[in-house]
């Protein structure tokens, strides 16, 4: 198991490695094949940190050329999905700071509110519309959560991402991440249990 | 129990499920959530976060996924050129700096030998050369100090580009 553990970790070094000499070298191709491979992962993090579709569209292009531009401050040594999402994450905060000075409460656009499609999970119609009205109850709970909190939240549950990783990549310790993680979770509760009764 | 206890559980919450979690603090988990009814409360929802999130499926447009492959293409192609542009001018003037220290050597060189072949003192030619040498420069330098702005404005060096292409047609 621990020599698994170790090809694992020699396969993922060669390939962040290879990411690193490759963005250093602008290569094309190996630009198109990493849009493709992170396109969902990177506008899902981007929409649910803008809560808007167009902007995190526009944000999502902006992402990929910061990260051809800058791809030579790469050094592969952490994960690139890592490196790629502070990127977005600059670029957003960058975007909503310049819509809304104040504060990054302020920065839900107006055509918020059904951004996410639901995926059917139950059988009968039934249960489609009995998921399709938890989703849409945990969609408009989560938009109603700070972004700060909205952000590791995604991050940390449909990421996958570890609690240090989060710190890195937002630029904030890993004690403010566990604060902003329970604090975001607390923040869902009546919608989580609106949803379970 | 203590608050460190407390403290403990919610960051073993956080953690499992993403990190490996050792099988001693798992237990230890398991162990405190059945006493604590805050902590367990707290899992279930983190639970119930994560199931949620995850369900949630936001996909990008293949078109989209074209048109920002495109457009760091034509980025990617335009920092080439410019990339390549740097590079030429870089060589120039390296060339130009070598080119010119060779060529002050030269007429330095040959004007001590014409000094020499007439029986001009050292402490003419010197200074003439160097005159001779600045002299363009020191030519535009006070020109462009005399006439600022239509020599620096860009429409003035543009209208003298179009009058140039005009007088070769």
């Amino acid at each position: 198991m621990v020599a698994t553990a170790f090809s694992a970790l020699a396969v993922m070094e060669t390939e962040e490695a290879q990411i690193a000499r490759g963005l250093r070298r602008r290569d094309p191709d190996l630009l198109d094949a990493l849009i493709e491979q992170y396109q969902h992962r990177l506008l899902r993090y981007l929409l649910h940190l803008t809560g808007n579709r167009a902007t995190a569209e526009d944000l999502f292009q902006e992402t990929w050329l910061r990260v051809l531009e800058k791809g030579h401050l790469y050094d592969g040594r952490n994960r690139f999905v890592t490196w790629l999402m502070s990127i977005a994450h600059n670029l957003a905060i960058d975007h909503l700071r310049k819509r809304s000075p104040d504060s990054l409460d302020e920065m839900r656009e107006p055509e918020d509110g059904a951004a996410f499609e639901p995926e059917a999970n139950g059988p009968s119609p039934l249960d489609v519309a009995v998921a399709r009205q938890e989703h849409e109850m945990f969609d408009a709970a989560l938009s109603k959560v700070r972004p700060l909190f909205r952000e590791v939240l995604v991050l940390r549950f449909q990421e996958q991402m570890k609690l240090e990783e989060i710190a890195q990549l937002v630029g904030i310790p890993v004690a403010t991440v566990k604060t902003r993680v329970y604090r975001g979770v607390m923040a869902l509760r009546p919608a989580l249990k609106g949803g379970a009764q | 129990m203590t608050n460190y206890e407390h403290d403990r559980a919610v960051d073993l919450i956080m953690r499992r499920g993403v990190e490996d979690i050792a099988a001693r603090d798992a237990a230890w988990l398991e162990s405190h959530l059945s006493r604590c009814a805050d902590c367990a409360e707290y899992a279930h929802l983190a639970e119930g976060t994560g199931e949620l999130l995850r369900s949630v499926a936001v996909t990008a447009s293949p078109a989209l996924v074209a048109a920002t492959q495109a457009r760091v293409r034509a980025r990617a192609e335009e920092l080439r050129e410019h990339q390549a542009r740097v590079f030429l001018v870089a060589v120039s003037f390296c060339i130009g700096v070598l080119s010119s220290t060779l060529s002050a050597w030269l007429w330095w060189k040959f004007g001590g030998w014409v000094a020499e072949r007439i029986g001009l003192p050292a402490s003419y030619v010197a200074p003439g050369i160097l005159l001779f040498w600045l002299l363009p420069a020191i030519v535009i330098a006070v020109l462009m100090l005399a006439f600022p702005r239509p020599l620096l404005e860009r429409s003035f060096m543009i209208s003298l580009g179009g009058e140039r292409e005009g007088e070769k047609r």
